[in-house]
């Protein structure tokens, strides 16, 4: 993986020490708050309901086991022993002092972190497949341009006061673990008579209007890509609106605008920017590129030891039918670790579990680690070998649970219980629909089912593009929980429709269990996903069994 | 039994020796031949990667690359020097590059917040600098500096060689006869890289919390320890003590109720444009074909909130475009947008008084120390 | 008619900390909801919200948050102020846990 180079250092360590200047100015009062807000939010340090939050980058989700030991090391010194990992891959601490923050930036310059611009209304952490390098479908590795865009965007001095924040999210496989289209800018890798470049969509996004990202410009070939990044960026900042921070967004550009508008825009920005660049970004991209490089993988070691544990430990195999995905040698496996063991916080893992994922990288996963935006914890080169002793030791540690896809692996924003935006709660939602499943012992029959949970319109739980969508809203001081139905967040995205009426927190769990009973009703067969049985039928079976009551009536 | 007598030659006769010999050297000379010189031994090079110091090393990487080079991180530095040591480390393809640093117990001991730099200037250059140098140049019998005569009355009389105070070591000055012209042209002649921050006001670059720009007219080494007796680190001493120069006043200038103040890197001052100004919104449209804003001598561009950042954009529209005239943002623009403001193609910012007494130079100052940039490293044009 | 006043507190967050905090009758910040003064009228909130911001160095983003009487003193008058005033539910982390 990318390491920092001495130039990163350097910058990550003048920022630091400029951040805690800013706390000193803030505190002295040469700063007002009003002054001081942008400042704490471009190195992601926000203020919610209890406390301060402090959300930390992990670019596209990649992560050393030095870098989780650290995290863990924070979490126990200026936190309280855990952390909570988020749908844009960062790490968020929620109990920090507001003056401890400048030691916990220098503790995470020592291993390469920062927290520059995880907030505010600027270019924000770059995403990209968790499964990058090591998945059988791709096309090329994602990470390096990943790499050469944080570090284009990292305190690009145009860009750093945009009209709203600003998200690019880079798939390098046909099938998009990235939710590319629901980005400011989502690109699509290709490769168009033998030169690499990117299909380019801009718009997309979720939040109260969600929208699915439009192509701009079908192809853009590598060499190109920051200048054209650039280009968007400045007709962005010069047409977002600045009067209403919920028209702000690229999205709504392109709604009111219109795509055409924004692609000549973009394209006459584009002749001014082009010959700015002079090409050394291709030699850095060649730099970085080499340090992506796949591990040494081993051939012939034989899986015998996986097939036989597959066939005497029925919890291996669940596991291991749940948890594992296909690997670009036969011989490995991309294992996920779950953190969404039933009844837990979604997302959230103790320093221990942190220090122990850590070690079985290093040990068995080639010190190979990736946060997913659907907040697991990836293992991307392991084994077939090695996967009965990882799982067990994972098991061990609570983080055994054979879930992944299934119902109880469920997106979930903070909510009401630390957010200062939400309207509602989503983790305890989240915990029940997960405990009571794991009662009824049906989520293995139930297949895959992606229930997302956002607490607020804000949408950072992805409720819209959950196959189930859950969207807590405060209905006169009052929680309440409006389903979505059909959304889909892959290359094939949806966005989900709003089945009827919210429910009380006390009824929604009883109306998803409901819903999903209703599906494994009307399904073809066992191999007929959820998804799937809402497209071939539509809304109406569905609704039925949301609202039985009405259907009466 | 008496032994046999030799004469060995005192240091200091060796020196006066050594100084004959090479009076009519050019510096890359004095260089090259020092090297092989067996009355100077084991030679090391000693250079700070500041201002100057890519001519001496650009010499050394033509006569001899593999010479030891010590750097002596005082963990104290600007990031711009951390970088440019790496960048012509490599370019120059130096192989010995050694870098020193204090013991980590003994920062601890002396100073475990780092702000001793604050309360004892001297101790701290002892501790960072000169403790941890004079223990590297154990292992050396002379060491090169690029320590010049026109950089101060206290090294006026420089030869290329002198006793080093503090061992029984010879200093050589291979550039002892050099001025600042000199330096300038051999580094434009031979295409090396500058030291970034240079360009902005700094002609002498130390550590981070001693070192401030130095305005027009003043001595190059006037940012070094400004508003301190104190001109020297304690590396480099004349005749075994420090010779002391008080550095020239700046201008002082203080704002005023009711009038502008115009922020540059050099500091605060006051109005001093007369001329038509294109006044722009941050709306404008460059595109507008009947905004003809290339002529104009100077355009002043409104910040009407600070979190508005479409003026960041015009500015570079503006630049990109071959706008060369005067560029200034007005309004709301605090400190820490400073960097954001010049990287965007600003000349200068204009306050109004109650945000300069609020955020006075100091702060700008500090902002303006600007971080190493990933844009120029990317090949953009500034 | 006009609608009726809902009593408030005034409430904010502490600059070093983050932690929620509570505005007295005899202005000083708390920590605590119940020793907050629970104002239930418009024209003293309004007073009260002008001399709050005036002496609020060190408090961040001053306003009126929703409460009720309660027999201790000023209680949660919505569900974020319930969260605000005693910690999360999906963990016993917080004012709950300081209390305890």
């Amino acid at each position: 993986m990318y390491q920092h180079s001495e130039f990163d250092r350097a910058f990550v360590v003048d920022r630091a020490a400029r951040f805690r200047d800013q706390v000193h100015r803030r505190i002295s009062g040469a700063l007002t708050e009003d002054e001081f807000r942008p400042l704490r939010l471009m190195n992601g340090v926000y203020l919610q309901l209890h406390a301060y939050m402090f959300r930390i980058a992990i670019p596209y989700g990649t992560i050393s086991p030095d870098q989780l030991r650290q995290l863990a090391h924070i979490a126990d010194r200026w936190d309280k022993g855990y952390g909570h990992f988020t749908t844009r891959t960062n790490i968020q601490f929620n109990w920090p002092k507001l003056v401890d923050i400048p030691d916990m930036m220098d503790s995470l310059a020592e291993v390469g972190m920062h927290a520059i611009q995880t907030s505010g209304n600027t270019i924000r952490n770059v995403t990209a497949d968790h499964f990058a390098g090591a998945a059988a479908d791709e096309i090329a590795d994602p990470r390096p341009y990943a790499e050469l865009i944080r570090q284009w965007s990292t305190d690009h001095p145009e860009f750093q006061f945009l009209p709203r924040k600003f998200k690019i999210a880079i798939s390098g496989s046909p099938n998009d673990r990235a939710v590319v289209k629901s980005h400011d800018i989502g690109l699509r890798m290709l490769s168009r008579d033998g030169v690499t470049g990117f299909e380019v969509s801009v718009g997309g996004g979720l939040g109260r209007t969600p929208l699915v990202g439009k192509v701009v410009r079908d192809f853009v070939p590598a060499v190109d890509l920051l200048p054209y990044l650039e280009a968007i960026l400045s007709a962005y900042n010069t047409v977002g609106r600045r009067d209403n921070k919920f028209k702000a967004r690229l999205k709504i550009a392109v709604l009111e605008l219109g795509i055409e508008h924004i692609r000549e825009l973009v394209e006459a920005r584009f002749k001014e920017i082009r010959p700015q660049f002079d090409g050394s970004d291709q030699q850095v991209l060649a730099e970085i590129a080499t340090q992506f490089r796949a591990p040494d993988l081993v051939s012939g070691r034989g899986t015998e030891v996986y097939d036989a544990a597959r066939k005497a430990d029925p919890i291996f195999r669940a596991w291991s039918d749940t948890n594992l995905h296909g690997h670009k040698h036969p011989d490995y496996a991309i294992a996920t670790i779950s953190l969404k063991k039933h009844g837990e916080t979604p997302g959230d893992a103790s320093s221990d579990q942190m220090r122990l994922i850590a070690d079985l990288a290093e040990k068995l996963g080639h010190g190979d680690i990736r946060i997913s935006h659907e907040q697991n914890v990836v293992l991307p080169h392991v084994h077939k070998a090695d996967l009965p002793v990882l799982h067990a030791a994972l098991r061990e540690a609570g983080l055994g649970t054979a879930n992944l896809g299934l119902i109880s692996d469920i997106i979930a924003c903070p909510g009401l219980d630390y957010c200062a935006l939400a309207t509602a709660r989503s983790i305890p939602i989240a915990q029940q629909i997960a405990t009571r499943f794991d009662e009824l012992k049906l989520e293995h029959e139930i297949g895959e089912l992606k229930i997302k949970i956002s607490g607020c319109i804000n949408a950072c739980g992805h409720h819209h593009v959950g196959h189930i969508g859950i969207l807590g809203l405060d209905r006169a001081g009052v929680e309440n929980y409006q389903v979505t139905l059909g959304g889909d967040g892959t290359e094939t995205m949806a966005v989900g429709e709003r089945a009827g009426p919210g429910f009380s927190k006390d009824e929604i769990i009883p109306a998803i269990e409901r819903l999903v009973q209703g599906y494994l009703a009307v399904r073809e067969d066992a191999s007929e996903t959820f998804l799937q049985a809402y497209r071939r039928l539509g809304p109406e079976p569905f609704k039925a069994a949301l609202y039985p009551a009405k259907e009466a009536a | 039994m008496m032994a046999n007598v030799v004469a060995i030659p005192t240091r200091a006769a060796r020196i006066a020796a050594l100084n004959t010999r090479y009076r009519h050297h050019a510096a890359i000379k004095v260089l090259g031949d020092a090297l092989q010189d067996k009355e100077l031994g084991r030679v090391a090079m000693v250079s700070s990667f500041g201002a100057d110091s890519v001519v001496l090393l650009h010499m050394l990487s033509l006569v001899e690359r593999n010479t030891p080079v010590l750097f002596i991180d005082t963990q104290m530095l600007f990031p711009e020097t951390l970088i440019y040591q790496s960048q012509v480390a490599s370019k120059l393809g130096l192989t010995d590059l050694r870098t020193i640093r204090a013991n980590p117990t003994a920062i601890n001991a002396a100073d475990p917040d780092g702000d001793l730099h604050g309360r004892d200037p001297d101790a701290c250059c002892d501790l960072r600098k000169t403790v941890p140098l004079n223990r590297a140049l154990a292992d050396f019998d002379s060491w090169i500096t690029g320590r010049k005569r026109f950089q101060g009355a206290d090294r006026a009389a420089l030869e290329f060689f002198e006793e080093d105070p503090a061992g029984p070591r010879i200093k050589i000055n291979p550039l002892a006869h050099w001025d600042a012209r000199d330096v300038a042209d051999y580094i434009a002649n031979n295409h090396l890289p500058r030291h970034p921050l240079v360009a902005k006001g700094y002609p002498s670059i130390g550590c981070q919390p001693c070192t401030s720009p130095v305005l027009e007219g003043e001595d190059p080494r006037a940012g070094r320890w400004r508003g301190l007796d104190k001109t020297e680190c304690g590396i480099h001493f004349v005749n075994g003590k420090m010779q002391r120069i008080a550095p020239a006043e700046p201008v002082v200038f203080t704002p005023e109720e009711g009038r502008p103040v115009i922020v540059r890197d050099a500091g605060f001052g006051p109005e001093d444009w007369t001329g038509p100004i294109l006044e722009l919104a941050p709306e404008a449209d460059l595109d507008d074909p009947n905004l003809h804003y290339m002529d104009a001598p100077m355009i002043r561009i409104a910040f009407p909130s600070f979190s508005d950042g479409r003026g960041f954009t015009l500015a570079r529209r503006l630049r990109v475009a071959g706008y060369k005239g005067r560029l200034r943002a007005q309004g709301h623009v605090i400190a820490d947008q400073f960097p954001m403001a010049r990287r965007s193609g600003f000349d200068e910012v204009e306050i109004d008084f109650a945000l300069a007494k609020r955020q006075p130079w100091e702060l700008w100052k500090r902002s303006a120390e600007v971080a190493p940039s990933y844009l120029n490293r990317l090949g953009r044009s500034a | 008619m006009a609608r009726a006043f809902e009593p408030v507190v005034i409430s904010a967050n502490d600059l070093f900390d983050g932690r929620t905090i509570y505005l007295t009758g005899k202005d000083e910040w708390v920590p605590h909801l119940r020793q907050a003064e629970l104002i239930t009228d418009e024209e003293h909130a309004r007073h009260r919200m002008a001399h709050a911001l005036a002496l609020s160095d060190h408090a961040v983003g001053v306003f009126l948050a929703p409460a009720k009487a309660g027999p201790d003193g000023p209680e949660p008058g919505h569900p974020r102020e319930a969260f605000r005033a005693y910690g999360p539910s999906n963990y016993f982390h917080g004012k709950q846990a300081e209390d305890a």
